[in-house]
């Protein structure tokens, strides 16, 4: 049943990297430089790793947003959420799954009679509003200094293009890692107050209780980018593609910078140590900052016609999925409190803040169920490497083959 | 990864060398048609076989180039016209080692008179071509330096042009001792030889487009 609850969670996170692996890989695969399938395997890997490892910092922000205190609910917000994902992809419109979600935790909020922290709220929107900017500085940054050492080095076209090649897979694993950095409190972050499972020991570290769902979490977004993100990649990457190959590759660049900063305790932490103000950990829009970057470079390249109206859908975007997702989850948890009598979350006050901890699911049960959910997708992950191998081994040996015979018959 | 450096050095190395030939080419064109107006015959011989070997491996080097090129999806935006230009400029040394072939075989008779006029447009013709190569290998390393080059391509186009139109004025207007068999075949030598410049011309307006594109 616990399981259950979180299949919102999963469906959000697998929507998450069917659409937003696009941002992270499309430009080198839509440009074929990259193949899918090497890509689809660096980003799932990359963005696990990124969930795991980084996933804390942006899902406090949330956690402070709205403390979700009962499973229903998470599950309601999350579905809630991924429906919202659903319907505006499904009219073409602009969404981002980071305001659906926040949508939906003010919905939860206003349900439950929570009060909505407007610090951290007001955080959250200045984020969506900087993220791009940031983007579109780092983009015209690092394509300046790109730019001149093509130019000063007088390198090879075909030598520059094979660095841009290996330069879109680092950039694309480093923002597959930013992207489950950033994004897995989207996905998670919501049923982070619901569970404290027991530490998983995996021999060299520990996984923690929230580190475990983040990996749940990182799982479904890579299971999206498997199973889905090609046909998103190949169309929507295809945008992103008449930059050129350093432009592509800047543009991913930038882009992974903003999400991982955005997600950076470590770098929080330093800036407070060198007397800066502390960066807000807060899950920004992969799409939304990509936009800023390519609009970016477009400025510096004196691109006059600036598509007014993709910046208006955004700034659109910004209102109407919050809204709609927030309206959605309100209704929602009405329907599942009263229909199906299920505990969606009640108002903390400070005789309950006690109290909060205690509804949380543990027991060494779930802890087990999860490490065998863990074993299962790793020795799954590693029979799929072997076989990916094994395949690309044989394709190579029938190229060759094929090659040698051309050449041999050759006049 | 090491797929990708070999790739990339193997086909740099081989463009390379298809420029080498191609330079060559034009080179061992230019002798050869002096060696045949100045009646040396082995030498005239010994650089029909030279262009013939030089345009072979050519074609060769050109299909390889293509082949590794679509293969590895190397510069999978620019790669059609990269492509076709290298086409186009193996055209130029196809034709030159046509035109060698064709005075092999006709042996045109041409009047001494005109040794002169046939030298200076071998060499405008050549000098089109062998200007071209130099702004095709800039586009790979110096692209903000191709039109430059071919100015000087679009240079001795003009002048080839000049050049021939003289020596069809020289034939059809001040030599009347000459039948019409005759004047037609060496006007016909002359389109020949006209025409590695006319390629020259064809591939720089190729390369012209793509070092714009390349560059916005």
């Amino acid at each position: 049943m616990i399981l259950l609850f979180l299949t919102s969670g999963l469906f959000l996170g697998w929507s998450l990297g069917a659409n937003d692996a696009s941002n992270v890989f499309g430009s080198a695969v839509g440009s074929r430089m990259v193949t899918f399938r090497k890509a689809a395997i660096i980003a799932s890997v990359a963005v696990i790793f990124g969930a795991v490892i980084q996933g804390a910092g942006a899902s406090d922000t949330l956690g402070k947003l709205g403390s979700v205190n009962a499973l229903g609910g998470a599950f309601t917000l999350a579905l809630a959420a991924a429906v919202t994902v659903y319907v505006m992809t499904k009219f073409s419109l602009p969404v981002s799954t980071t305001q659906a979600i926040v949508g939906a935790i003010i919905g939860w909020n206003i349900f439950t009679g929570n009060k909505t922290d407007a610090g951290t709220l007001s955080k959250i929107v200045s984020t969506w509003v900087t993220g791009p900017i940031l983007g579109a500085l780092f983009a015209i940054l690092l394509y300046v200094i790109i730019i001149r050492i093509k130019k000063a080095s007088k390198i090879h076209i075909f030598r520059f293009e094979s660095y841009i090649r290996t330069g879109l897979i680092i950039a694309g694993a480093f923002g597959a890692y930013s992207l489950g950095a950033n994004n897995i409190a989207n996905v998670m972050g919501v049923f982070l107050p619901s569970f404290n499972l027991e530490p998983l020991d995996l021999g060299l570290f520990f996984l923690y209780s929230d580190q475990q769902l983040f990996l749940i979490g990182g799982l479904a977004i890579a299971a999206g980018i498997i199973t889905y993100s090609k046909k998103v990649m190949e169309t929507v990457g295809g945008n992103i593609v008449d930059l050129s190959p350093e432009g592509a590759m800047v543009v991913v660049l930038a882009q992974s910078l903003v999400l991982f900063i955005f997600s950076s305790s470590g770098l929080s932490s330093f800036f407070v140590r060198s007397g800066l103000p502390p960066i807000p950990m807060v899950p920004v829009s992969s799409s939304q900052v990509i936009v800023g970057c390519v609009i970016g470079i477009g400025l510096y390249k004196g691109v006059r016609n600036i598509n007014f109206k993709l910046l208006g859908q955004i700034a659109i975007g910004w209102l109407s999925t919050p809204v709609m997702s927030g309206i959605l989850a309100f209704f929602s948890l009405f329907f599942i409190k009263n229909i199906f009598g299920i505990d969606v979350g009640y108002k903390i006050t400070d005789e309950n803040l006690q109290t909060v901890t205690a509804t949380v699911y543990s027991g060494s049960n779930m802890s087990l169920i999860f490490k065998y959910i863990l074993l299962g997708a790793t020795a799954s992950g590693i029979i799929a490497a072997l076989l990916y191998y094994l395949f690309e081994r044989k394709k190579m040996k029938e190229f060759r083959l094929a090659e040698k015979k051309f050449w041999k018959n050759m006049p | 990864m090491a797929l990708f450096t070999r790739t990339t050095k193997n086909l740099i190395i081989r463009i390379d060398e298809f420029f080498d030939n191609i330079d060559l080419g034009v080179l061992v064109f230019r002798e050869g048609l002096k060696a045949y107006l100045e009646k040396d015959m082995d030498t005239f011989e010994r650089h029909l076989h030279k262009i013939d070997s030089l345009e072979n491996r050519a074609d060769k080097l050109q299909r390889e180039i293509e082949n590794e090129m679509i293969t590895h999806s190397i510069l999978p935006q620019h790669r059609e016209e990269v492509v076709k230009l290298i086409d186009v400029i193996d055209e130029i040394i196809d034709s030159a080692k046509s035109s060698l072939n064709e005075i092999n075989i006709e042996r045109p008779d041409i009047p001494a008179a005109l040794n002169k006029n046939f030298i200076a447009l071998s060499e405008a013709s050549a000098n089109t071509a062998a200007e071209l190569v130099p702004a095709a290998r800039a586009y790979f390393r110096t692209p903000y330096t191709v039109r430059e080059n071919l100015l000087k391509v679009y240079y001795y186009e003009t002048e080839t042009d000049k050049v021939a139109l003289g020596i069809k004025k020289i034939i059809f207007q001040e030599m009347p001792e000459l039948d019409l068999a005759r004047k037609n075949h060496l006007r016909y030598i002359i389109s020949h030889i006209e025409n590695i410049s006319d390629l020259a011309q064809k591939a720089a307006d190729i390369l012209s487009g793509m070092a714009i594109k390349i560059l916005i």
